[in-house]
């Protein structure tokens, strides 16, 4: 029990941000939750229409499940190049006696590009007339049959919109990934070599148990952002063609202010938090289940 | 504590769902009221808009603010600008929602403008130009392209502008084909030029209207400009002939490979340089383009060899074949709530000026009393495209994104990309669409 003085500072020091936090953060989520209930197009009377919003998203509305399974999508394509190549990168970097620091720093660089620019910048890499540079890669190593127009191909465009998020913060990951190896204590590995564990061994049983915590706040992070991508989508693609890459976000935002249905567009905006917690909450639980065991 | 604070949760959500519950619907005012009491108080206007800062109507627009703002000390025109269209459209509604428009701004006749309309949020245009003596001076179409479907009028059109098919004559000669007589004919084109290895029509298809204008052309010759209307309202449907026509005809242009590959994620730019560079041999677009498609500023390769033809037409069309896409562009609303003795006499100043000065820009003018200056350095195609506008008919193709509710519209938009690339059948295209409009469209067009 903190004497009373001391409660009274604490009180002074917490409660300014978390009014802060209140006002600009669960303020906005609760008015969502409510304008849920409501249809409203921005201009006439809210009218309350109880839970049909939420039924005609869950029963009535196949693009909104579209957008669904392409953002589970999207996440995959995010959390494997993201986690993925940042562990990989990072437990190659260790190995490196020589140049960490350029290639940290080159790896980095993406994280800092302007969206506008990362969109631009992939809307080439993609082009087909004119070749772009993967089209002309395939053509060089004489695989120009494979050539295609990434971002209007159905089959292809949810990936290529995907992997341009996935690239840009890799190099984030990577330096946090790789301050927590960095602290897997040398003493731990040497006794495991000395007892003949293989790389794939000393990895597996001692350096990512060592680095789990650090593992599940970066598959958090990742995996929310990820959830939340919109931008990069958007700026690519659109959601097109078709709804071939359309995500929650893209159709949500579109919903509010390109059909001004701010009624149905806040549903879709609840049921993105709500997803959001559920997968932190999955992502703890699988983890540390396996911690555990 | 506990309690406290459960209890100050409990009373914040019930703050918010007050107020909530109370910011719905904007105020509502006086369409009709266009004769504001007052003296003329001098201050900064503001002019929302959906144009380039380059384009004609806006350096016009700009030269007769300056104009007025020596004569009334304190006043000046503040331009807020925002090109691209589906950012404009997002920017307008955000802000009518928040009632913040400002004293005037860009809308097309949407349902969404209809709205504003009904709830006496914007000034009627004709009474406004009845009563500043202009109204008679409008040519029809200009006047009609702006108006509501029950006939009323709430923007002021300040372009006017024909589209055409440009094409590359030297191409079409290589492909041994001459313009097509009939929309029908158009597969074929494409198949000639594709075997020539040229590509067929450069279009825009990130910006959705582009490839919108070809799902309107055969519904509109099939069947005349009324069925868009009744579509949209969900009197009709995709199912009618008029509407198999077209997804037919749209689904035989993508497998006769008429538009250059991955179109979708092309821009309004990428469509006109593969034009320009000669690269496509046909580019649908308007007659704001007449500056960089009929002078020296076309490149001299492809200078002597471009062209155009109008709409064409189909077997037994109720139309005439000078019935094309006319429009007076986007038209210009006037905010009922900031409307006060200064706009008004703004407006009286501006528009008694804008009309000739417009005019010798080079482009054409929506009123039908001043003639259009052709530039010094525009080739013979200049006054042909001219003569061509202002012989056009009576009847328009408007274009699908100003008629259908905005959601139909975005599914439209999108779906039209897939039918075109064959990722979706004609007849899943007429089911989704006719699906989307009978959901939406009762709410727009009560």
């Amino acid at each position: 029990m903190l004497p009373r003085r001391s409660r009274l500072s604490v009180l002074v020091f917490l409660v300014p941000p978390l009014a802060l936090y209140a006002v600009a953060v669960l303020f906005p989520i609760l008015q969502s939750l409510v304008l849920s209930f409501f249809s409203w197009d921005g201009i006439t009377d809210l009218q309350f229409v109880g839970l049909s919003n939420y039924a005609h998203m869950l029963t009535g509305d196949p693009v909104f499940w579209r957008a669904f399974l392409n953002t589970l999508g999207y996440l995959v394509v995010c959390l494997v190049l993201q986690l993925g190549g940042a562990l990989l990168v990072s437990a190659l970097l260790l190995t490196l006696r020589r140049g960490r620091e350029v290639i940290k720093t080159l790896y980095l660089l993406p994280a800092v590009i302007s969206t506008v620019a990362i969109a631009f910048l992939f809307q080439r890499i993609y082009s087909f007339d004119p070749q772009g540079l993967i089209n002309q890669l395939l053509s060089w190593v004489g695989l120009g049959e494979l050539a295609r127009p990434w971002l209007s191909d159905v089959n292809t465009v949810l990936v290529a919109v995907s992997a341009p998020e996935g690239w840009r913060f890799s190099g984030l990951y990577m330096l946090i990934i790789y301050a927590a190896l960095l602290a897997v204590p040398q003493e731990l590995e040497e006794a495991a070599r000395i007892d003949g564990a293989s790389r794939w061994v000393i990895f597996w049983r001692i350096r990512f148990p060592y680095i789990r915590p650090v593992w599940v706040t970066t598959t958090i992070m990742a995996a929310t952002y990820a959830l939340r991508g919109f931008d990069i989508p958007y700026l690519l693609t659109n959601g097109g063609p078709g709804q071939a890459s359309e995500l929650l976000t893209t159709y949500m935002y579109k919903t509010a202010f390109t059909s001004t249905n701010y009624g149905y567009a806040s549903t879709m905006s609840v049921f993105i938090v709500v997803e959001c917690l559920v997968a932190v909450g999955l992502i703890l639980l699988l983890l540390r289940r396996k911690a555990d065991a | 504590m506990t309690k406290n604070w459960t209890l100050a949760v409990a009373t914040a959500a019930l703050a918010a769902l007050t107020l909530a519950g109370c910011s719905g619907g904007g105020p509502t005012g006086d369409s009709g009221n266009i004769d504001p009491t007052g003296d003329i108080k001098p201050r900064q206007i503001s002019w929302l808009l959906s144009r380039n800062s380059a384009d004609p109507v806006v350096t016009t627009m700009q030269g007769i603010a300056d104009e007025y703002a020596k004569a009334h000390p304190g006043f000046s025109l503040k331009l807020v600008t925002t090109p691209d269209r589906p950012s404009y459209i997002q920017k307008y509604e955000t802000l009518a929602a928040a009632n913040k428009l400002p004293e005037l701004f860009d809308t097309d006749a949407t349902p969404f403008a209809q709205n504003l309309a009904k709830q006496g949020r914007i000034i009627d245009e004709e009474k406004l130009l009845k009563d500043l003596g202009i109204y008679d001076s409008f040519r029809p179409n200009a006047l009609d392209y702006q108006r509501f479907d029950d006939g009323s009028l709430y923007m002021i059109p300040l372009e006017y502008q024909a589209e055409y098919f440009w094409y590359n004559k030297a191409l079409f000669e290589k492909a041994g084909i001459s313009v097509p007589e009939s929309l029908d004919d158009f597969p074929a084109m494409c198949t000639a030029l594709t075997k020539a290895g040229v590509t067929p029509i450069a279009i825009d298809g990130a910006d959705g209207w582009p490839l919108e204008r070809y799902v309107s052309y055969q519904p509109f010759r099939v069947a005349g400009p009324d069925y868009i209307k009744q579509l949209k309202t969900g009197k009709s449907s995709l199912t009618e002939p008029a509407g198999q026509a077209m997804t037919n005809w749209l689904s035989d242009l993508g497998s006769a490979g008429c538009f250059q590959k991955g179109f979708s994620s092309k821009g309004y730019s990428d469509a006109q340089n593969l034009f320009t560079s000669g690269g496509a041999a046909v580019y649908n677009i308007g007659t704001w383009e007449l500056s960089s498609l009929a002078t020296t500023k076309l490149d001299a390769s492809v200078r002597d060899d471009v062209d155009f033809f109008t709409l064409p037409m189909t077997d037994g069309s109720p139309t005439a074949a000078n019935d094309f896409v006319v429009t007076s562009g986007i038209g210009v609303a006037v905010n009922s709530s900031t409307f006060d003795p200064l706009v008004k006499d703004f407006l009286k100043f501006a528009l008694s000026k804008y009309y000739s000065t417009y005019a010798q820009s080079g482009a054409l003018s929506p009123t039908k009393d001043v003639t259009t200056t052709i530039p010094a350095d525009a080739t013979p195609l200049y006054q042909k495209a001219i003569d061509s506008a202002n012989s056009a008919g009576s009847d328009l193709v408007m274009p699908w994104d100003t008629q259908l509710d905005p959601t139909s519209n975005t599914t439209v938009q999108q779906d039209q990309v897939l039918l075109v690339q064959g990722d979706m059948s004609p007849d899943d295209f007429t089911k989704t669409v006719d699906d989307v409009i009978t959901q939406n469209a009762p709410k727009y067009f009560k």
